[in-house]
């Protein structure tokens, strides 16, 4: 009986051991792909480039950083005081290092994936122009991205590889000249402009993005050139690595102005499907995905496929959720309300005291007071006495009770009745101290999705990030133009676009630089722009100059109230508004000089003795 | 009790087994002033960097130490040899590139010189009805230079600065006459008025440098 068992195990033993051993160590792995098999398929390659362009970096975007849309002027951080979130009230000043990039992980694996198609023995020159032309794009665009954070890189083409030899030097770049990384982001997307295809699509480049990242760039470097240098004393470093010569400047404007010409002479157009109401049309351009005529290329998501996320969730209007805890994460600013224009062409401020400031002005209906305003304001943000979803929001701080001599503010909780049975407080606040509720008076309407379920974590929203629209490329060209003075095509731009937003048909025939700011910030709110258009007009130091008695770097709330003065019949049940310090914003605006550049990492400078400091840190 | 001596064993254990492997935190304390001729230099609190490096550990990274606002700064550290950088381009004087060698071994002071751009003297306030004023007079150190303007702040607490402030007033360079005795005004808020004291500074900012040189914050008495 033992011997039996001894000899089956004997048997099981020569099995087992002799059918293994041919390929027992050379086997096609289960778990990975390798390069060759990625670099032979188009399919994967497309997955390559999608991982690709969802790494593109941002400042605040719907998923990436989202919260630092309240880290500026346009918006308070109204959401959970919890987590350190509540910071963003409160930035003494902004950190040396706060949009310190150095993406050479990126920037390798774009590289790769240009050395792999190149090498790929299976994929057609066709295919493999497209590719390379993709990934190329995908690098210039990461180049903008690091060199409007930190000036001059070391520009790295070619996967760097170590030689195990013990010397690294071979690999220590030093860093190009700030000039030179935009000239060569220049003349790479000239290189791929004709070769990238993908005519149609918005969530891969195409020619037009190409052409519309071109336009942003040069910009950039056109206004770095101009204002740089007409600083008290220009942020330079001995080897351009920093500081771009102003001789530059008409050159690179010419180069945003004939990029932008390009794009506009495109198939793409405004989104005006929603003629009847300018406002709601304004919001579709922002939401829409399909039959969007004025989409570039944008970051998309598909709910349907799970590939979502809570933007809307974070920022839905207070009494509109359909989740419990967070809303109202983004609180929009009265600063930025009141870059609305009125449609006569007048500056926005709200009319909230008559004309000799000797009393309130009393108005029928909350939303009254911002009649006659720019419909882009509609389109951005939900302001007292709109709707969203097709439900009304309920905006109102308190009652303002007549004394006899003066106004006696009465607040209390949501919803509450006040001792008249009218309503004292609205669902949606505005309250001075409460979490995930408006501090501002406002809330987000752009990029918030409308659809049903929309705002709830296990559904979540679908809505896309926009990374280049038309309108966007309408105000580069009108920039770039008026830079080189020819003010009657800039007109002509600007005045496209505010036609769309319910201003008459050449509504201006003036222009200065202000007004081409002012229409930037009220057109691209929360698109990421704000931060990095007064970067290179080089007035953050000024604008968020970290002063108190600054209106500019202080952000202000808009509170509405409801007067209760018996016996007065034209004051009674009417609203008057407040303005006032938004009261959980605790420090103002401070930008240094030394922000205009991020600091260097130490363990890059300590690896890489080649590269220099940045000026100030 | 067997419970009981499970506890007293397993806290023995825990007490005793961090004591081996810790290093000591640091005890030695380097202090110091950024002096100009023989004066502290006011500046704004949490502003004002200098750096601190420590060659030969694998770690080669600056401790930042940050100047107070009467120009003093500190750090606790390991005892060791440091060298003290004057960042550029961070305080309100000339870049100076040489570093300060500096042994820390206990407690060591250590004075760091500086070359201010401007520097404010006869600095005086003065309350008078519901307006604050200073008169000062603002030296040019460095002749090349450029002045921008002079700022005078009031703040409830000592720390006054252009960031923490409840009222300013600012005078531009074109109406300051160099080396002559000048004047600014500042309202005090409604609101403070009520107040039995607050704190007054002066500041004056070079152009193109970040930060600027303050006069000592001085206390003025409402009531």
């Amino acid at each position: 009986m033992k011997n039996i068992k001894i000899y089956i195990g004997l048997i099981i033993c020569t099995i087992t051991f002799s059918a293994c051993k041919k390929d027992f160590l050379e086997r096609e792995p289960q778990s990975i792909v390798v390069e060759d098999q990625v670099y032979g398929d188009p399919k994967l390659i497309e997955g390559v480039l999608a991982n690709l362009y969802n790494r593109i970096p941002t400042d605040a975007s719907l998923t990436n950083r989202w919260t630092e849309h309240t880290a500026y002027d346009d918006a308070v951080w109204s959401g959970s005081g919890n987590a350190g979130d509540e910071y963003r009230n409160n930035i003494i000043s902004y950190p040396v290092d706060r949009w310190r990039l150095w993406d050479y992980g990126f920037i390798r694996d774009v590289n790769l994936g240009i050395e792999g198609v190149q090498k790929s023995a299976k994929l057609t020159a066709q295919q493999k122009a497209q590719f390379n032309a993709e990934f190329r794009f995908l690098r210039a665009y990461d180049y903008f991205e690091m060199v409007k954070r930190m000036g001059g890189v070391p520009l790295v083409t070619t996967p760097l590889v170590y030689d195990y030899s013990g010397d690294a030097t071979n690999l220590q770049l030093p860093r190009s000249k700030e000039v030179d990384v935009y000239d060569f982001i220049a003349t790479e997307l000239d290189a791929i402009v004709n070769n990238i295809e993908n005519n149609g699509s918005t969530s891969r480049a195409n020619k037009y993005a190409v052409l519309a990242l071109k336009c942003r760039a040069m910009l950039y470097a056109g206004s770095l050139a101009k204002y740089n240098n007409q600083m008290a004393s220009p942020i330079t470093l001995p080897g351009g690595e920093v500081g771009i010569p102003a001789q530059r400047a008409s050159d690179f404007y010419n180069k945003a102005l004939d990029a932008a010409k390009q794009v506009m002479a495109g198939p793409y157009s405004l989104y005006k499907s929603n003629a009847a109401n300018l406002g709601e049309n304004f919001y579709e351009a922002l939401t829409k995905k399909t039959g969007n005529p004025e989409l570039i290329l944008i970051q998309d998501f598909l709910q349907s496929k799970g590939f979502k996320h809570g933007f809307s969730y974070d920022n839905i209007a207070r009494s509109l959720r359909e989740d419990n805890l967070a809303s109202s994460a983004i609180a929009p600013t009265l600063n930025l309300v009141e870059k609305y224009e009125y449609l006569d062409g007048t500056a926005g401020n709200l009319k909230t005291r008559n004309v000799d400031n000797s009393d309130y002005v009393y108005y029928t209906n909350t939303q009254d007071i911002f009649a006659n305003k720019d419909a882009r304001l509609y389109g951005t943000i939900i302001y007292p006495g709109t709707s969203f979803r097709n439900t009304p929001v309920n905006i109102q701080a308190g009652v303002a009770l007549w004394n006899g001599t003066t106004y006696q503010i009465i607040e209390g909780d949501l919803g509450a009745k006040y001792t008249d049975g009218k309503l004292l407080t609205g669902l949606d606040g505005p309250q001075r101290s409460a979490l995930d509720l408006s501090n501002t008076g406002f809330y987000l309407r752009k990029f918030i999705d409308n659809t049903p379920l929309a705002s709830t974590r296990t559904r979540g929203t679908d809505i896309a990030w926009i990374r280049f629209r038309l309108g966007e490329v309408y105000l580069n060209a009108a920039e770039a133009a008026f830079e080189l003075g020819q003010t009657a095509s800039a007109l002509s731009y600007i005045n496209t676009l505010r036609e769309r937003a319910g201003f008459g048909a050449n509504s201006l025939s003036a222009l200065t630089i202000d007004r081409i700011r002012n229409e930037r910030r009220v057109e691209l709110a929360f698109e990421d722009h704000r931060v990095w258009d007064l970067a290179r007009w080089r007035i953050a130091d000024k604008v968020w100059n970290g002063s108190t008695s600054n209106p500019d770097a202080m952000l202000y709330a808009l509170y509405p109230y409801r007067v209760v003065r018996p016996g007065d019949a034209a004051r009674n049940d009417k609203y008057i508004f407040i303005k006032q310090v938004a009261p959980r914003f605790k420090t103002p605006r401070f930008y240094q000089i030394a922000n205009y550049y991020s600091s260097i990492d130490q363990a890059v400078l300590n690896n890489n003795p080649k590269i220099i400091r940045n000026p100030f840190h | 009790m067997k419970k009981i001596s499970y506890i007293v064993l397993f806290s023995l254990i825990a007490f005793f087994s961090c004591k081996k492997d810790n290093y000591d935190a640091p005890t030695s304390r380097l202090s110091g002033r950024v002096l100009y001729q023989n004066q502290a230099v006011g500046v704004r609190s949490d502003g004002v960097q200098l750096e601190l490096w420590q060659r030969g550990y694998s770690l080669f990274t600056k401790i930042p130490v940050f100047v107070a606002q009467d120009g003093t700064f500190s750090a606790t550290l390991f005892d060791g040899d440091y060298k003290l950088v004057r960042l550029r381009g961070n305080g309100p004087w000339l870049d100076n590139p040489d570093s300060i060698a500096v042994k820390v071994s206990g407690n060591t002071q250590v004075d760091v010189p500086v070359v201010p751009h401007f520097n404010l003297s006869n600095v005086s306030f003065n309350k008078a009805g519901n307006t604050v004023t200073a008169t000062f007079t603002v030296q040019q150190v460095t002749s090349t230079s450029v002045l921008e303007r002079v700022n005078l702040y009031l703040g409830t607490t000592m720390i006054v600065d252009n960031t923490r402030q409840d009222a300013s007033a600012e005078k531009l360079a074109s109406d300051i006459v160099i080396g002559q005795s000048g004047s600014i005004t500042v309202n005090i808020p409604a609101a403070l008025a009520s107040r039995n004291f607050m704190y007054a500074r002066l500041a004056v900012k070079t152009n193109g440098v970040g930060e600027a040189l303050f006069s000592a914050p001085q206390r003025i008495e409402f009531k």
